[in-house]
């Protein structure tokens, strides 16, 4: 071997050498360097199907006075039927703290509810109608978070707190191979949990002594020994340990308590205008002031009565504007939270441009929301959303509007994942977008 | 000729009769249970709720009832936390039917068995019947219903 070849070949070894622990089985070059922007996400999506018409091309006025900027009236043949809502809890509308995206797609499969709720936390579009009755094929943020986040987190930091039942409790983890119940987020649907009939089947626990739960204790750890299956692999859904499950215990007997103690008749001061939209956030609050989760999902749905009032679909469109900007105002006032957790809002996917044939009293034509599979037929408005991005100062750009079309529904994951700082840890083949290739990475520096 | 008539229907009759045997097996009845062994299934929601019901009141669960705690389970995803407040819910709701202390001192091994075929379908094997009667025995805060609580917060009780 002469020196020229002894150099060279001993350069590539060294290269090698270099290299090869960044090559992951993935196949992706280069391991997480786990820096995070934030140290806590919560995405709200702003539910139940939103036409940008109404929302960010204001439409009939400004709908949403909490989240944007503008002084429209609402149109004067609907404005009489607007509850009245208390004032902003905010000094300026939410989009001045950070990015507006005003012409955002979800770009592929069909506008369904539960279609769009799955693209938001997987991050991939489905292009059928899903089995409303199974869990997502594909991992949710939820399990990519506690997976791939380096140190791996306990349930107790990823929540998803759904506005209804049917389809959405099982969106907080997949039936993925990979991943799976093990790597699932806390899930509740508050508005069902603390109701009388909650309160009627749950509120009322027998409560042992200490000395009793000593001995339960020992004696769950001896009839679980004796038997050769454990339910919680799998079927159980999300596992806490039982220090948490503990603390899951107190929190629902507290809600209870302050339920029974009247503290959720009228929590926010709309009296009556109070909705399952509200109450849903209102109860994400109690989560975040508990908890303080570094990866929280709500929903809100209560806008779907557009498909047969219009009118009531803009009165709703109005609460969970004022319901985000309440959540964002509890984030920014609990400790550990306040302005260390970037929010992203946004619909699960739009309405029609074309009203169906209900007519509300104002002479509203109803709006559904049917673009389907093969992006040509139905009415392709309903794949029309807005994005809002909001966060700290030197994280994410503040009062940037994006009136251009950017950004669409399956980049929000990544953004999440990049947030965190997992999303490079995420291999290939589970297909989420790459981050540098999704456009809502313009809200951040 | 009415001689060889009779003779002939003598011996068909002596032919064709014969003592039926009386077998006897010497096997002790049984009554068919399931061994912890080979419980694969897991109960479903309604299964799981309508049982433990059935297991503690001695009726069946009302539909009203039923419809509330289906929706209640579904409203959290940590079962194994809302099932341990079901049944605690459970043990607190009047008309619990519940074995006083006093008969376990009084016979402690059958109230172990009793109590494992009401809810796991099955006798205790030895160790855990003796484990059981020494833990009941000797440590007061081991109660019926503590006993009652902790098989049907087990991972068996979920299985059938």
């Amino acid at each position: 071997m002469n020196r020229r070849k002894f150099l060279k070949t001993a350069g590539i070894a060294a290269a090698g050498a270099i290299a090869a622990p960044y090559i992951l089985p993935s196949g992706r070059l280069f391991a997480a360097t786990g820096a995070r922007k934030v140290n806590h996400v919560v995405f709200c999506l702003y539910a139940g199907g939103v036409r940008n018409l109404e929302s960010v091309q204001m439409m009939d006025g400004n709908l949403m006075p909490n989240l944007l900027n503008g002084a429209a009236p609402i149109s004067p043949d609907i404005a009489g039927a607007m509850d009245i809502l208390p004032a902003s809890p905010l000094s300026q509308p939410l989009q001045n703290y950070g990015t507006l995206f005003k012409q955002v797609k979800y770009r592929r499969g069909p506008t369904g509810h539960y279609n769009g709720h799955t693209v938001a936390v997987t991050g991939q579009y489905v292009d059928i109608d899903l089995n409303i009755r199974a869990h997502p094929e594909n991992p949710t943020i939820f399990e990519l978070y506690r997976k791939h986040n380096s140190p791996q987190k306990a349930a107790l930091n990823s929540w998803w707190v759904a506005q209804n039942l049917g389809p959405y409790p099982a969106l907080n983890f997949s039936s993925h191979e990979e991943y799976g119940a093990a790597y699932g987020a806390n899930f509740i649907a508050p508005t069902w949990l603390i109701s009388q009939d909650g309160y009627d089947v749950l509120g009322n626990p027998k409560v042992f002594g200490s000395n009793e739960k000593a001995a339960i204790s020992n004696l769950q750890q001896f009839v679980n020994q004796n038997f050769n299956k454990s339910y919680t692999d799998g079927s159980a859904g999300v596992v806490n340990d039982n220090p948490d499950a503990a603390l899951l215990q107190s929190f629902i007997s507290d809600l209870y308590n302050k339920a029974q103690g009247g503290q959720f008749l009228n929590p926010w001061g709309a009296g009556p205008a109070m909705n399952n939209d509200m109450y849903n956030i209102c109860f994400a609050e109690e989560i975040i002031k508990q908890f303080k989760p570094e990866l929280l999902v709500v929903n809100m749905q209560d806008v779907d009565v557009g498909h047969f009032n219009y009118t009531s679909y803009a009165n709703n469109l109005r609460k969970a504007d004022f319901a985000a900007a309440h959540l964002w105002n509890t984030i920014q006032n609990t400790p550990g939270m306040a302005n260390d957790t970037v929010m992203i809002i946004i619909p699960e996917h739009g309405r029609n441009q074309f009203g169906n044939t209900s007519v509300d009293a104002y002479g509203r034509y109803a709006l559904d929301h049917t673009a389907p599979v093969d992006l040509i037929s139905g009415d392709q408005m309903a794949r029309d959303i807005f994005c809002m991005v909001v966060g700290p100062v030197g994280v994410v750009k503040q009062g940037q509007v994006i009136n251009t079309a950017m950004g669409e529904s399956s980049d929000v994951v990544p953004v999440i994942a990049n947030l965190l700082g997992f999303d490079s840890s995420i291999p290939g083949y589970i297909g989420v977008k790459d981050y540098n290739s999704c456009d809502l990475k313009a809200a951040f520096y | 000729m009415n001689r060889y008539l009779f003779l002939f229907l003598l011996v068909v009759a002596v032919s064709s009769c014969k003592k039926e045997s009386d077998y006897i097996y010497e096997t002790t009845p049984v009554t068919v249970q399931q061994s912890g062994a080979v419980k694969n299934n897991v109960k479903s929601t309604t299964e799981f709720i309508s049982i433990a019901y059935a297991d503690l009141f001695g009726a069946n669960i009302s539909q009203g009832q039923l419809t509330k705690l289906g929706n209640v389970y579904a409203s959290f995803g940590d079962k194994k936390v809302v099932e341990d407040r079901i049944i605690l819910n459970f043990l607190n709701v009047p008309g619990l039917q519940i074995p006083a202390t006093p008969s376990i001192n009084g016979d402690t091994t059958a109230f172990v068995s009793k109590t494992y075929k009401k809810f796991y379908n099955r006798e205790p094997n030895a160790f855990e019947a003796y484990y059981w009667k020494e833990q009941i025995r000797l440590n007061a805060n081991v109660s019926p219903l503590v006993m009652y609580y902790v098989l049907m917060t087990s991972d068996e009780y979920r299985f059938y």
